[in-house]
C-alpha cells in the first residue's frame, strides 16, 4: 500500500488550516482591530488579484478599477434605500459592474496597450462627476454633494462582514488558479507571448480580454460593495478615488506581477503600510508612491519573483515537497 | 435668431481662446508621447506643479508669474531631464508596463508633495491683468484668455521651428523615428529622450503659469488637465503640432458651450464624454491616419 499525495499537499494543508483559523477568529473573540486588518486584507487581496489578472496576465493596465468599487458601492446604497436587503445590493453591485465593464469595453478596447491605461483613467473621473450631479433616490442633502448612508447595515455584525470578505478574498485566489489553468488562461498566455500569432491561430483576442475585464470588474465590484457594507456610507470623492487603484497596483507590484502568490504577499505589506501610515495621513500616499517607483526600478519582479531567483525559494520549495524528495 | 447668435459669440470666442491654453498643456504630453511612445500619466500633475511653482515665486519673491518663468522653466527643465535620465530610461529596459507604472507613481508623489507643501486649498495666480477684460463691440473677453491664445501661438511656432531647424530637434526626431539607426549615426538616443522630456517639462512650466492665471487650481486638478491634454492629443492626432492646436480649440469649445447650455457643473463632464466618444469612434484622432 503506497499512499501518494499530490505535490504541495503540505502547502495545501497549511493553507486550509490557516483559512480555518482565520475564519474562526471572530468566534474565538479576536481583538476588533485584528478583524479589521484581516477584513481589509481580504478585500484588497481580491482587488489586487484582479489587477494582477488584468495587468500581469492580460496586459490590460486598468486604471479604472475605482469605477467598479464606486459603482458597486452606489448600487448597494441605492438598493438599500429602495428597501432591499444588503446582500441583494452586493449582488446587484457586481452585476452593474459587469454590465458597465461590457459597456465601456467597446471604446477602451480599441486602445492598444498603453492607450488603454489612459482611456480607463477617464472613467472614474467622469463617474465621480456624474454622481456629484445625479441623485437617483432620496432628497437633496444639506450643502449639496451626493453622499448616501447604506441603510440597514448597522444591524450586521462585524463578524458577518468579515466572513463575506474572507469568502471573496479566498475565492479570488481560487478563481485566479482556475482561470490560469483553463482555456481562458491558455488564451491569455498565447496573447501575452505574441498577440498576432495567437490571433492568427484562432484565439479570439477581443473576446478573451473582454472576459477577463468583466471578471475583474465583477470581483472588484463585490469587494467594493462589501467594503461599503462595512463603511456604512458612500460619497463620490472617496468612492471614485485613485487611492483604490494605488493600493491594488502597490500590492501587486511589491508582491510580484504575473505570479499567483505575489498579490498575497504584496497585500499583507500593503495593509501593513496602510495602518503604519494611517497616523500620517498627509504623507501616506506620498510614501506609497515612492515605494512603488523604487520597487519598480530596483526589484521589478517583486518579492515573489525575486525570491524565486534566489536560494530562499529553492529551500522553501524543498520544504514543501520534502515528502516527494524522501520517498524513492 | 441674430440675437441668439450674438449670445453665442461670447462662449464661442472664449472656447477658441481657451483652446490655445489647452494646446499648450497638451504639447508636452504630445512631445513625450511622440518621441518615447509613453503616455506620461503624471503630465497633469506636472502642469499643476508648474502652477504651484509660479505661485511660490509670486508669493515669496513677489515676481510676476510670467517673468517668474525665467526661474520656473529651468527648474522644470532640469527636473524633467532628471526624471527621464534616472527613472524612465531605466524603466524602458525593465518591462513594457514599468514606465507607465512609474509615471503613475510619480503622479501620486507630485500630487501629494504639492498638497503637503501648499495645502489642499484652491489657489490662483492673481495679478493686475488676470482679472482684466477687454471689449470689442458687444464682446467682453477676459484679457488673460487672449494672452493665453497669443502665448499658445508663440510656443507652437518656437517648438516647430526648434524641431525642424536645430541639431537637437532633428536628433530627437531621428531617435523617435528609428532609434537603432539614430544610434548608428552617433546619436545618444537616451540623452535625446532626456532632452525631449526636459523640453516637454519646459513647455509644461509655461502651461502651468498660464493655467494658474486663467483658472484656480488645487493639488487634485492634475487629473482633469491630464484628461484634457490626452483628449487634445487624441483629437489632433499624434505628433502634429497643428492637430494639437485644432484639438485644443475643439475641447475649449466643447467646454464653454456645454457650460453655456447645461450649466458650469457639466463642463468637464462634456470634455470627458467627447474624449470617450473619440476613443470609441476614431482612436487614431481626427487628423491621424
Amino acid at each position: 500500500m503506497k499512499l501518494t499525495l499530490p505535490r504541495l499537499s503540505r502547502g495545501l494543508i497549511i493553507a486550509v488550516v490557516l483559512i480555518v483559523v482565520l475564519a474562526l477568529l471572530p468566534v474565538i473573540g479576536a481583538p476588533k482591530s485584528w478583524l479589521l486588518y484581516i477584513f481589509l486584507f481580504f478585500l484588497y487581496l481580491a482587488m489586487a488579484n484582479m489587477w494582477n489578472l488584468l495587468a500581469g496576465y492580460s496586459g490590460l493596465i486598468s486604471l479604472c478599477q475605482a469605477a467598479f468599487i464606486g459603482l458597486a458601492g452606489y448600487t448597494l446604497a441605492i438598493t438599500t434605500w429602495l428597501g432591499y436587503p444588503f446582500y441583494v445590493g452586493i449582488l446587484g453591485g457586481a452585476i452593474v459592474c459587469g454590465i458597465f465593464a461590457l459597456l465601456i469595453s467597446y471604446p477602451v478596447f480599441r486602445l492598444a496597450g498603453i492607450y488603454f491605461a489612459i482611456g480607463t483613467l477617464v472613467v472614474p473621473e467622469a463617474l465621480r462627476m456624474v454622481f456629484f450631479l445625479w441623485r437617483p433616490v432620496g432628497g437633496e442633502l444639506h450643502g449639496g454633494g451626493a453622499g448616501y448612508m447604506v441603510k440597514g447595515v448597522t444591524a450586521i455584525s462585524m463578524s458577518e462582514i468579515y466572513w463575506f470578505a474572507l469568502i471573496i478574498g479566498i475565492g479570488s485566489v481560487i478563481l485566479m488558479r482556475m482561470i490560469l489553468r483553463s482555456k481562458l488562461g491558455l488564451g491569455l498566455a498565447a496573447i501575452r507571448d505574441n498577440t498576432d500569432t495567437a490571433a492568427s491561430s484562432g484565439v479570439d483576442v477581443f473576446r478573451i480580454k473582454l472576459n477577463v475585464f468583466i471578471i475583474g470588474a465583477v470581483v472588484t465590484g463585490l469587494a467594493g460593495a462589501i467594503f461599503y457594507v462595512y463603511q456604512g456610507y458612500i460619497e463620490p470623492i472617496s468612492a471614485y478615488n485613485i487611492r483604490w487603484t494605488m493600493t491594488m497596483i502597490l500590492a501587486t507590484v511589491i508582491g510580484g506581477l504575473r505570479t499567483i502568490e505575489g498579490p498575497i504577499i504584496g497585500t499583507i505589506i500593503a495593509v501593513f503600510l496602510h495602518f503604519l501610515l494611517a497616523r500620517y495621513a498627509g504623507i501616506s500616499l506620498l510614501v506609497q508612491g515612492v515605494i512603488l517607483v523604487m520597487v519598480m526600478l530596483l526589484v521589478p519582479q517583486g518579492i515573489v519573483g525575486y525570491t524565486r531567483e534566489t536560494r530562499i525559494y529553492r529551500k522553501l520549495s524543498q520544504l514543501f515537497s520534502w515528502r516527494r524528495g524522501n520517498s524513492p | 435668431m441674430i440675437e441668439y447668435l450674438a449670445d453665442l459669440t461670447t462662449p464661442i470666442s472664449m472656447g477658441i481662446l481657451l483652446g490655445g491654453l489647452y494646446a499648450v498643456i497638451a504639447l508636452g504630453l504630445s512631445l513625450v508621447f511622440g518621441v518615447m511612445k509613453l503616455i506620461n500619466v503624471a503630465h497633469g500633475d506636472l502642469v499643476i506643479l508648474g502652477s504651484y511653482l509660479a505661485y511660490a515665486i509670486l508669493t515669496i519673491l513677489g515676481m510676476d508669474p510670467i517673468i517668474g518663468l525665467v526661474i520656473g522653466v529651468p527648474v522644470l527643465f532640469v527636473l524633467g531631464f532628471g526624471i527621464q535620465k534616472y527613472l524612465l530610461n531605466r524603466a524602458f529596459h525593465v518591462s513594457m508596463e514599468a514606465p507607465l507604472i512609474i509615471a503613475f507613481g510619480l503622479s501620486i508623489i507630485i500630487q501629494n508633495l504639492v498638497q503637503l507643501i501648499w495645502s489642499p486649498l484652491s489657489r490662483g495666480l492673481t495679478t493686475s491683468y488676470s482679472l482684466a477684460s477687454i471689449g470689442a463691440g458687444p464682446l467682453h473677453l477676459p484679457l488673460i484668455y487672449v494672452i493665453d491664445f497669443a502665448v499658445a501661438l508663440l510656443v507652437m511656432l518656437i517648438l516647430s521651428q526648434f524641431m525642424k531647424r536645430t541639431y537637437l530637434g532633428k536628433a530627437i526626431n531621428a531617435s523617435s523615428q528609428d532609434s537603432r539607426a539614430a544610434q548608428l549615426m552617433g546619436i545618444n538616443t537616451e540623452r535625446m529622450y532626456a532632452f525631449a522630456f526636459a523640453i516637454s517639462m519646459a513647455i509644461t512650466a509655461i502651461a502651468g503659469v498660464f493655467l494658474g492665471l486663467t483658472f484656480p487650481f488645487t493639488p487634485q486638478s492634475g487629473v482633469s488637465f491630464l484628461v484634457i491634454a490626452f483628449g487634445v492629443v487624441i483629437l489632433g492626432g499624434l505628433g502634429s503640432i497643428l492637430g494639437t492646436f485644432v484639438g485644443g480649440i475643439i475641447l475649449g469649445l466643447a467646454q464653454t458651450l456645454s457650460a453655456y447650455y447645461f450649466g458650469a457643473a457639466t463642463q468637464m463632464l462634456a470634455v470627458y464624454v467627447i474624449v470617450f466618444i473619440i476613443l470609441a469612434v476614431r482612436p487614431q484622432g481626427i487628423f491621424g491616419r
